[in-house]
């Protein structure tokens, strides 16, 4: 009768213990070792690596067999790399840092800097790059904006510095011999391109991640900015307090209008996101968009729609400028902050960035003599990034102020102004608000 | 005759009722305390614990992006929740959403009932082909369907040009006032099968004698579908209209793959609000808040209903 009891009690434990166990998360402290010997200085590191790779092109296969060249050389650490989309891999990762279960290093957007800084998720690495010999080779000022208050806390992957990429034969057979260098040049252009080819002469992307990075853009094209830092070191947009900026943000509204309205974009570019701009352009569906040098990996999947395709600077209202994204490699805090940089320093050293980034990487000293990488390259001193504050609420409000623009055809200085409200909402929800 | 009474224990008080327990039946009992403990502890951690969490966190500041915010918050929740810009959008979509798919589905799946549960040729066949949108899974379903209906290279705007239908391609998963009906269109399509199959059931449990003598008394078949088809399906009506507006109303999968609530929040539901503040916004307070108002609200209805039936049941 006991031993029934005994069995009975011992069950229920193991039931409740199970069910416990599964609740748990990573913890902090370091790794068991196989061996059940506690000298983590003497294991083999792992190091977890998220990226947003796409394993089916010839820049992922290369990424991945770079990885694996890393893991082959470094008896002492391993790296797990693991493929997760743009798409969910800013929620995977708040999460992750809010359950203490961060991966060690991941690709990142610069969207999402401000956001992962606040949160102290991740690691200085000053002292790291101040003793690290190639320091020099990457540009100062892509270092820079990866710097708060003196400490450096992400590294520059690879850069996305935007350009007006055209399709010279479209252009041709319209009869126009350069691509427009201001909106007004792109407005009147577009009629005559959609009469003469029956395709629309530009490319937007309306919704999803690209939508407010090609936002910030226009707006800096028009000499206004998203939020600027006040004396009290925390932001705000000021476009309520300044008529002449409000008037400016409501010029871009309208050139967003003025496209849809000469037919310049296709209907349904409204609602485009990344994916149907960049397959639209690849397969020549349009004349022109304001892209990064990433679609030239896609020459080798679509030779014919690449083959004509020249790069200029983005046409601008008021001043040139474009949209630098400096897509960060973010290391985070962990027990294994040598072997993380050890690995970070290998992903921004040159033979890798030689090898995966030839026309896009942050090395001054490997600038790439075709003409992509040059052209976008000469681009960098009029790039314009996002302000380093968390940006979820955002961009997600610049996302709607263009659907109101375009799919409600709300007048554009009421867009300006519930951006201009909408920003600072959000600001002040996190606590980043001038005053507040 | 008279019929026999089976002998049944006297109700005793608690104290007594226990001392007169065989040790058999305490063993018994106390077997089925252990079977049903993994079953409990399952409810507790997966069902009682979350959303008693969520009741206490509607009541916090909860944003993972700004910590130094934190403590009790009354119902600071709740007011942010209802003065939110698309709140009413949301609501209102959701009561759209709800009932038009619920009454479109019952409709289809009625329709198809009727004509599966005839004498017609290939009836087998019919009624194993007409279950395939059920079982095809939501997300293979409406990427499937967003293709179908881009405007670019979808069919059916290609088959409705051709027609002469349209003169140009429609965005209908992309223009705000045909987002969300395109959406209910298509969970109808994918879920009037369960209505089908549920209702041929019951169709056939319907007595062939009586409608055979009501039409021998001259009922045509509008009147021996209303008034003898159609009460005998009362029950199995219900029963799946009421868990379809559960279902329906709480779905977050069929919106969030092909539209993701928008364009411009023209087919967010309250569901896809939830999301929205706790994995975008990461404001798990006002997530909280709203999923205990959306309990509150099918609470409410059910209470309601409860009491409008149990009133009519009465009468």
């Amino acid at each position: 009768m006991k031993a029934k009891k005994r069995l009975f009690g011992l069950a229920a434990v193991l039931v409740l213990s199970t069910a416990l166990a599964a609740c748990g998360g990573k913890n902090n402290e370091p790794a068991a070792s196989p061996t059940g010997n506690a000298e983590p200085a003497q294991e083999a590191v792992t190091l977890d690596f998220w990226a947003a790779l796409d394993p089916s092109t010839d820049e992922g296969k290369t990424i991945q067999a770079k990885v694996k060249e890393f893991d082959d050389s470094h008896a002492e650490i391993n790296v797990n790399l693991q493929v997760i989309t743009y798409d969910v891999m800013h929620d995977k990762l708040v999460a992750a840092i809010n359950a203490g279960d961060a991966p060690d290093l991941s690709w990142g957007l610069s969207e999402w800097f401000g956001e992962f800084n606040k949160m102290d998720a991740l690691q200085d690495l000053t002292p790291y790059l101040d003793k690290w010999a190639d320091k020099s080779n990457i540009y100062p000022n892509v270092l820079e904006a990866l710097t708060v208050e003196g400490k450096t806390k992400a590294l520059p992957n690879y850069l996305g510095i935007r350009a007006l990429l055209y399709h010279e034969d479209i252009l041709k057979a319209a009869g126009i011999t350069a691509p427009p260098k201001t909106w007004d040049e792109l407005l009147a252009m577009a009629p005559v391109i959609k009469e003469k080819t029956g395709k629309e002469a530009f490319g937007i992307a309306g919704a999803g991640v690209r939508s407010p990075q090609e936002l910030i853009m226009y707006l800096a094209q028009n000499d206004v900015t998203l939020a600027d830092k006040q004396a009290d070191g925390k932001y705000k947009n000021t476009w309520q307090d300044n008529p002449d900026q409000l008037a400016k943000a409501a010029e871009v509204f309208k050139f967003y209008q003025d496209l849809l309205a000469a037919k310049a974009i296709q209907a349904d570019a409204k609602t485009w996101g990344w994916e149907e701009e960049d397959q639209n352009f690849v397969l020549a569906q349009y004349a022109m968009v304001v892209n990064g040098p990433w679609i030239e990996g896609r020459s080798s999947e679509n030779p014919d729609g690449m083959k004509d395709v020249k790069v200029a600077a983005p046409v601008y209202k008021n001043k040139p400028a474009t949209f630098m994204e400096i897509a960060p490699l973010y290391v985070y805090k962990s027990e294994n902050p040598d072997q993380a940089w050890e690995f970070a320093s290998y992903l921004l050293g040159a033979e890798y960035q030689k090898a995966v980034n030839p026309g896009k990487n942050p090395r001054s000293d490997l600038v790439n003599d075709s003409g992509w990488g040059k052209d976008f390259m000469a681009l960098a001193s009029q790039g314009v990034v996002f302000p380093a504050v968390s940006l979820g609420g955002i961009t997600k409000a610049m996302e709607d102020s263009l659907a109101r623009a375009m799919l409600k055809n709300d007048k554009p200085e009421d867009v300006a102004k519930w951006l201009s409200q909408a920003i600072n909402d959000s600001l002040s929800k996190t606590g980043e608000l001038s005053g507040s | 005759m008279k019929p026999i009474e089976l002998e049944r224990p006297a109700k005793r008080a608690g104290k007594w009722r226990a001392v007169a327990m065989t040790l058999r039946e305490k063993r018994t009992k106390r077997l089925a305390y252990l079977f049903v403990l993994p079953a409990l502890l399952f409810f507790v951690l997966l069902n009682a614990y979350p959303l008693v969490t969520v009741l206490l966190d509607s009541f916090q500041f909860k944003n993972l992006m700004n910590k130094a915010l934190s403590g009790f918050a009354g119902l600071t929740n709740y007011k942010e929740v209802v003065q939110n810009e698309y709140f009413r959008t949301a609501l209102k979509n959701t009561a759209v959403w709800t009932i038009l798919s619920v009454a479109g589905e019952y409709a289809l799946g009625l329709l198809s009932a009727l004509a599966l549960n005839q004498q017609i040729k290939g009836r087998t066949l019919f009624r194993a082909i007409i279950i395939i949108p059920w079982v095809v899974p939501i997300v293979i379903a409406g990427m499937t369907w967003t293709w179908m209906l881009t405007p670019d290279y979808g069919i059916i705007n290609l088959w409705l040009v051709k027609l002469g239908l349209l003169k140009e391609p429609y965005y209908w998963l992309g223009e705000l006032n045909t987002a969300l009906l395109t959406v209910v269109f298509v969970n109808v399509w994918r879920s009037f099968p369960f209505y089908t199959i549920s209702l041929l059931a019951g169709l056939q449990s319907v007595s062939r004698d009586i409608v055979e003598a009501a039409a021998i008394d001259g009922a045509g078949v509008r009147r021996r579908f209303w008034y003898i088809v159609l009460p005998q399906l009362k029950t199995v009506s219900l029963t799946i209209v009421f868990i379809h507006i559960i279902w329906t109303a709480i779905n977050f999968d069929f919106i969030w793959v092909m539209t993701e609530g928008g364009p411009l929040y023209s087919s967010e539901t309250l569901p896809i609000m939830i999301y929205r503040y706790a994995m975008q916004d990461y404001n798990f307070g006002n997530a909280s808040a709203l999923a205990s108002m959306m309990l509150g609200f099918m609470i409410s209805g059910f209470i309601l209903y409860y009491f409008f039936s149990v009133r009519k049941n009465r009468r």
